[in-house]
């Protein structure tokens, strides 16, 4: 029963000369929220349009909700994008926005879209362009999640947003993964709340996929080694991702488990997901690819030092 | 993990029946009623203007006509008012000229290239709809609705106009396959407002911003317009000959030319020169050959010249007017179908 | 730098929650979040459960928040959630009745008061004992550590008891 909401297969897309996306080849299960990120320019809205059918590939082919082809009737049925900024038709009421996607889609919960916009206070005969920022988010997110979807797409979504809107924005996105079992991608430059957020995380950097995976599997195959400096530099024992390095001591970021044995003279520390994450994004040769659900192990590029 | 998802729904159609075309009917007015306003407004307060004005002139003209004796000075006032409105009339002819690509640039252009500039197409070409259908949704009955309209308004100015062509007292003939007058009556107004708004519509989704859609747009038809007028139009027949006489007044002349015994053409300057030395007293083809004065022509051709005139006659008017609608109506259909496939191909 | 560490998150701030949100009938607690302290996000769901059962918050057959209940008022992942009440299953200190939520099930082992006392007594004459010896804080922290996770290995305990023992440091202190 567990498809894959977004597959894609040696993906590329390229812009004039620039590839923004390369061999981007992914599994994104479906039940789960998923994070895509990376800095600026690093493929994430690219892999969004892609994935949706505002752009077609360059290179190899991607394919959403278990096959189906991106920007088919099929596929966009199921489908709900908010893109970056929350568009909306700014001179439309609420309540035209809401006729208008009703019109469109074919499958809308009316009484979902009213009594939501009515809990969160957004009159229905505004201009959707007077509302504030917030509040023009949650009306996109509301729309969209009136279509009933199987999957939410969100670019950037809470990256206008003040951290309580941040906060009544996610909850409401978490919320319907929870009741509707709705599968959630959404893209982010910040690391720091998507920890708590997302269960899947796929780290893109200048177009490549450097880490993909179920967040609880990345954080438990990656352990920081402490020790001395001198040591640190003849470690072999298991795959190097970064090492930050002092005189007399050094920090290495390495693939491994808790199981592993910790060589003596070292302290072993787990990770967190955003020191995890800058790792990889400094280490642009290193990678981190989820192994047997694809049907092969990938095992991650040594760093060389 | 299975724990989080909640069967939710059931598996959808994998290739599920399109979403109706009527549900774009309301969205189409909701988003362009400005536009259809405007041009109601526009084409209304024209046709508020040339109503009255039509009315003055076919007072004038009843006047005028209906004077007895023909050859007084309070008759000869009638007609000198009459024709000022016709002079007026000619005017009102140019200004009317730009109609149809105000509204082709302002309806057309903003269709799909606000939807780009604004960024909206991510929301409106991701819901499932269908690009390509969504785009013929909006680009047929707005094209469609202006047309109307045009077609409606030309109605109006083929009445104003009426005096016009049958008036008598003026040496100013009008000729209704002229340019100006032409493109303003039967259903050429209609096909040239379509054009221009198919023009809008697919410039917009070139250019993808508003202002600078509505300005090429404005170009564009200029062009168009100008090369029909100045040479195609002339030429959807072949046109008629006729040697040594002047075709009838309401006939559109397309050239003159005459030519000496040999057979070559002759020009002004020769032509010039053969009158000074053979008939000066006829004024020496001052001001151009043939004149309105039949001596001069009658001279020349009793020396051995012949003049021939290529011409369309007034009977092709309707004819002429198909073949316009005809070719405009193929083009807008092209542009649309053009801009349809644009959206559905279109990268964001 | 490349990547935007995001405005709101210094100190553990903005992305915290302080009790808030719906309460719904027969949930005596709430949850918070700690989002700067470190501590895995479900870590911190099951202390605060072991804590309310200390305390006396929580008592045999009372119902744990809702997942839907704590992901909309705390916005976290809702299988953070469950694995937060999974663990707890393990410990056998919750249990799940299929369609009606998550239920306590059993309380942790309190000790009484006096023996709180005593124990705490002990404790602090062993401290200054310590100090003497010239040990500062970190280091008495380790020593009890150490010794902490030698009892309970020698007593064959599961390092899942204590739950403050997974995350923590390993290796030679």
């Amino acid at each position: 029963m567990s498809i894959n909401v977004i597959e894609t297969n040696g993906l590329g897309k390229r812009y004039g000369g620039t590839w923004a996306l390369r061999e981007c080849s992914l599994a994104i299960p479906a039940g789960h929220v998923a994070a895509l990120v990376g800095p600026n320019g690093a493929g994430k809205t690219t892999l969004l349009n892609l994935a949706v059918g505002l752009a077609s590939p360059s290179a190899g082919g991607v394919t959403v909700l278990g096959g189906r082809a991106p920007g088919s009737p099929a596929a966009l049925d199921g489908i709900a994008f908010v893109a970056q900024d929350a568009p909306l038709y700014k001179n439309l009421s609420v309540a035209d926005m809401i006729h208008l996607t009703r019109n469109l889609s074919r499958r809308f919960d009316q009484e979902y879209a009213e009594t939501r916009l009515g809990e969160l206070g957004i009159p229905l005969k505004r201009k959707s362009g007077r509302l504030s920022g917030g509040q023009q988010a949650q009306l996109a997110l509301t729309l969209a999640l009136a279509r009933r979807p199987r999957l939410l797409m969100l670019d950037e979504p809470v990256a206008m947003l003040d951290p309580v809107a941040r906060h009544d924005f996610m909850a409401i996105v978490l919320t319907a993964a929870v009741d509707d079992g709705v599968s959630v991608v959404l893209s982010s430059h910040v690391l720091t709340e998507l920890e708590r957020v997302a269960d899947y995380l796929i780290l893109l950097s200048r177009g490549r996929v450097q880490m993909a995976g179920e967040v609880d599997d990345l954080l438990a195959s990656h352990r920081v080694l402490t020790g001395p400096a001198l040591e640190a530099d003849r470690y072999a024992e298991r795959p190097v991702v970064h090492v930050r390095r002092a005189e007399a001591q050094a920090h290495l970021l390495v693939r491994a488990t808790a199981a592993d044995p910790v060589p003596p003279g070292f302290q072993a520390h787990p990770v967190g997901l955003e020191e995890l994450a800058l790792a990889y994004l400094r280490e642009p040769g290193a990678a981190a690819l989820p192994g047997p659900a694809r049907g092969r192990h990938a095992e991650p590029s040594e760093v060389a030092k | 993990m299975t724990a989080l998802t909640t069967p939710g729904r059931p598996e959808q159609d994998a290739s599920p029946r399109p979403v109706p075309w009527r549900r774009m009917a309301w969205v189409t007015w909701r988003q362009h009623r400005f536009a259809l306003g405007g041009v109601a407004a526009l084409l209304g307060a024209l046709a508020v203007w040339l109503w009255l004005i039509g009315l003055q002139a076919h007072h004038a003209y009843a006047a005028a006509a209906d004077c007895h004796p023909a050859s007084s000075s309070a008759c000869g006032l009638l007609v000198g008012s009459f024709i000022s409105h016709l002079s007026a009339a000619q005017n009102v002819a140019i200004v009317l000229q730009v109609v149809p690509a105000l509204i082709g640039a302002f309806v057309g252009a903003p269709v799909l290239a606000r939807e780009v500039e604004t960024g909206t197409f991510r929301y409106a070409w991701t819901l499932g709809f269908g690009r390509w259908r969504w785009t013929l949704a909006k680009l047929v009955p707005l094209g469609v609705a202006v047309a109307a309209a045009a077609g409606l308004f030309s109605l109006l100015f083929s009445w104003y106009y009426q005096p016009f062509f049958v008036q008598t007292f003026s040496g100013n003939v009008q000729v209704p396959l002229y340019s100006t007058v032409f493109d303003l009556r039967g259903v050429a107004f209609a096909a040239w407002t379509l054009a221009a708004f198919a023009i809008g519509a697919l410039v917009g989704m070139l250019i993808r911003r508003v202002v600078p859609a509505l300005a090429a747009t404005l170009v564009v038809y200029a062009g168009l317009a100008v090369a029909a007028g100045a040479y195609l139009r002339e030429h959807y027949l072949t046109p008629l000959l006729v040697k040594n006489v002047n075709p009838p007044s309401s006939a559109l002349i397309i050239s003159q030319q005459w030519y000496a015994k040999g057979g070559q053409p002759a020009s002004q300057a020769v032509l010039g020169q053969v009158l000074q030395q053979g008939a000066p007293q006829l004024g020496g083809g001052k001001g151009g050959i043939p004149q309105q004065d039949v001596t001069v022509n009658q001279w020349l051709i009793q020396h051995g010249y012949t003049l021939w005139t290529s011409y369309q006659p007034e009977s092709r008017f309707w004819p002429f007017q198909w073949i316009e609608g005809g070719w405009l109506l193929a083009l807008s259909v092209l542009l649309i179908a053009a801009s349809a496939w644009l959206v559905s191909r279109r990268a964001a | 730098m490349v990547i935007d560490k995001g405005h709101g998150s210094a100190g553990g701030g903005a992305g915290a929650s302080p009790v808030s949100g719906p309460r719904g009938p027969g949930a005596p607690i709430e949850f918070r979040l700690d989002a700067g302290s470190g501590v895995p996000t479900y870590l911190q769901l099951v202390h605060q459960v072991e804590h309310a059962l200390r305390l006396g918050y929580l008592k045999p057959g009372d119902q744990l928040p809702k997942v839907r209940d704590v992901v909309a008022s705390l916005a976290i992942n809702p299988n953070t959630v469950l694995k937060a009440y999974r663990d707890l299953e393990m410990k056998g200190l919750a249990a799940g009745r299929p369609g009606q939520g998550t239920f306590v099930q059993a309380t942790l082992s309190q000790v009484a008061l006096p023996e709180l006392t005593t124990l705490r007594r002990s404790l602090s004459g062993w401290l200054a004992a310590a100090d003497q010896a010239g040990l500062d804080e970190d280091g008495m922290v380790a020593l009890f550590t150490s010794a902490l996770r030698d009892f309970y290995e020698r007593r064959g305990g599961s390092r899942a008891r204590g739950g403050a023992a997974s995350g923590e440091t390993e290796g030679i202190a």
